[in-house]
């Protein structure tokens, strides 16, 4: 559903965007992820054709965001991190206001605005000025807006961001649903455990380029870092002596009660190691791994790449 | 089959921009407190100007029309110089003003086209400078109390107001769009308002003072005729629509006296070959009025540039840097 190929952007002297390349296949929650300043923002920017790209080319749905904007615009429904509401409308009208935008107009228009006002559960809100909205639902209202046309693509530029926990399980909620219908959705954030609780796909930007992409599942799989807390009855030393020995494996968190070491490879390095503790001597009672998340993946990534 | 595409992009892109921005523009404007404030600082400055003229000519009832005439004439120049004013700074928020709310970019990724997008704010404020005028009838209606105003002339000075804002409001809009920020945009429209308006004739002035010989002012050359400059104050269009005979009613009538000795009197000594394309024998009023239809169109020009994320010579030179097959629709 979209395809990047090269794409450098700059800014001045600053290059934000350095030969970056990205497929989002079609019906995908893709995690777009990286540290502040990697460059999401900018790439989705371009994707949502506000930018133009130096370099590189950029399809949506097989369109060129250069050579036709205007037809990738209608195909995109994009969520800023930072935005404004006009505070001169009601709810509806804002709605109706985009709607008329992307040139919908009439009872299409208002039968549009009451279903997406209650997908975002704002059906009541509708009456109210957009200036009497909290933040989160703000956020739900912009939401609505980017989808007021029925996109097939959605570009959400950290949508969760300034939110309360309360609107955020909202917000996820609803992103699921949106899921559900079969959307191209690409949701870029520095939350990671946010994401990867319901995408599907990740895309890892470092310093403008893509470090990695494939399946969320495949990714943390290929992250060969786990997780492991030890105790034992008694002395900790022939443990210690025997982890520090062991190539793969590092102590993360040593207090009287248990050792918490991080150790690179899969399940056969974690079973070679608790033998080689037990054969040193040492009496474990509790041996157990941690399940990897997309966090310690983009954390192991971002340190392989520097 | 491209230019019928291309077409109908442009066609409903402009649709998409104007008939949703006009609607907004105007509910938002009616439902602000800004609107009524400004209107009524608006028609208490007419009104107060309007009085004022009354209250210093109430010795001089034997010159019941020519006090009618007068007052026409002030009122004109006030109706003229606020919408001016008022215009331009009106406009140059409508752009910048989005970027300071941040919803400048919800609207560019609309299927809105620039030309939409600034046609819409241009129209709205459109909208906005008729309602002043409109405002501004029932004080009108008071000249009509003394008598001595044609309907044509009295038509000419509503048409001279709404062409100087309309001009100088697409000049507040260009700037809207190409600075970032709403202050910088108001004083810029302003300081360039203010040059136009009164600029033009002074270095008209100036420029004729240098030229002046000693004696009286001669009649201009043969095929040469006042700096076109001047076209661009409306100032100079006013002498056609206001009263011709000298006037001897105290203060009021030197105002107006000024304001034609300006026009026609010192900027009036320096000649040069008439515009291309323009008869000579267009009066003032008319020249005015074109030189502010083209102000205007090079103004939204400028404006729909400056707000297009990917301008032509961009699209241009980025599609000239890219080989590769054409676009195929999924």
């Amino acid at each position: 559903m979209i395809r990047i190929k090269g794409l450098i952007k700059k800014f001045g002297r600053v290059t934000a965007l350095r030969g970056l390349d990205m497929t989002v296949p079609a019906g995908t929650i893709y995690a777009f992820v990286g540290q502040n300043g990697a460059g999401k923002t900018t790439t989705l920017r371009i994707l949502a054709a506000l930018l133009p790209p130096d370099g590189g080319t950029v399809e949506v749905a097989g369109y060129n965001a250069v050579k036709n904007p205007r037809a990738v615009r209608e195909l995109v429904g994009y969520m800023p991190d930072f935005f404004g509401v006009y505070d001169d409308l009601r709810v509806g009208e804002y709605l109706l206001f985009y709607a008329a935008a992307y040139g919908i107009r009439g009872p299409e228009a208002a039968r549009r605005r009451d279903n997406l006002l209650e997908l975002v559960g704002l059906g009541e809100k509708r009456e109210d000025f957009v200036d009497t909205l909290s933040r989160g639902m703000q956020q739900r209202l912009c939401l609505a807006r980017a989808l007021v046309h029925d996109p097939p693509v959605l570009l959400l530029d950290e949508p969760a961001s300034g939110l309360d926990p309360l609107a955020r399980v909202e917000l996820r909620k609803i992103l699921r649903e949106l899921g559900r219908t079969g959307k191209t959705i690409v949701i870029s954030s520095h939350i990671l455990p946010e994401l990867a609780d319901f995408c599907n796909y990740v895309g890892m930007i470092t310093e403008g380029r893509m470090v990695y992409e494939g399946p969320l599942t495949q990714m943390i799989a290929a992250v060969q870092v786990q997780q492991i807390v030890l105790r034992v009855a008694g002395e900790q030393t022939p443990a210690l002596k025997v982890i520090e020995a062991w190539p793969n494996a590092a102590v993360v968190k040593l207090t009287d009660e248990q050792v918490e070491l991080r150790l690179a490879g899969g399940e056969a390095e974690a079973a070679a190691l608790l033998k080689e503790l037990v054969q040193a001597g040492a009496a474990v009672t509790h041996f157990a791994r941690t399940e990897q998340t997309l966090e310690d993946a983009f954390v192991q990534i971002a340190s392989e790449v520097k | 089959m491209v230019l019928s595409e291309s077409w109908k992009n442009f066609r409903e892109g402009l649709a998409d921009g104007l008939l949703p921005l006009l609607g907004k523009e105007i509910r938002g404007r009616s439902r602000s407190w800004r609107f009524p404030l400004l209107l009524s600082i608006y028609l208490a400055l007419l009104s107060g100007g309007i009085l004022t003229f009354l209250w210093l000519n109430r010795q001089v009832s034997q010159f019941f029309l020519q006090t009618g005439l007068l007052l026409y004439g002030l009122f004109a120049c006030g109706l003229v110089l606020l919408l001016a004013f008022i215009a331009a700074a009106v406009a140059a928020t409508a752009i910048s003003g989005e970027r300071e709310r941040r919803t400048y970019d919800l609207l560019l990724v609309t299927a809105a086209s620039p030309a939409g997008i600034i046609l819409g704010k241009w129209l709205s404020s459109v909208v906005y400078l008729l309602l002043l005028v409109v405002a501004a009838l029932p004080l009108l209606a008071v000249v009509y109390l003394f008598g001595g105003v044609p309907l044509v002339t009295l038509g000419k000075a509503l048409l001279l107001s709404l062409f100087a804002g309309l001009g100088y409001g697409a000049v507040g809009l260009a700037y809207s769009a190409v600075l970032k920020r709403s202050q910088a945009a108001i004083i810029f429209s302003l300081v360039t308002v203010f040059a136009l308006i009164f600029g033009t004739l002074i270095i008209a002035g100036i420029v004729a003072t240098s030229q002046r010989q000693p004696g009286p002012v001669p009649p201009p050359p043969p095929g040469k005729e006042r700096a076109w400059y001047i076209y661009l104050s409306p100032l100079s269009a006013l002498p056609d629509i206001l009263p011709q005979n000298g006037v001897p009613v105290p203060i009021a009538g030197e105002l107006i006296n000024i304001s034609r000795h300006l026009t026609a009197g010192a900027a009036g000594v320096y000649y040069e070959e008439p515009p291309s394309g323009m008869p000579a024998t267009w009066p003032a009023w008319v020249r005015f009025t074109v030189y502010q239809s083209l102000l205007t169109l090079i103004s939204l020009f400028i404006a729909a540039l400056a707000v297009n994320p990917l301008p032509p010579w961009r699209k241009r030179q980025l599609l000239r840097g890219t080989k590769e097959p054409p676009p195929k629709k999924d």
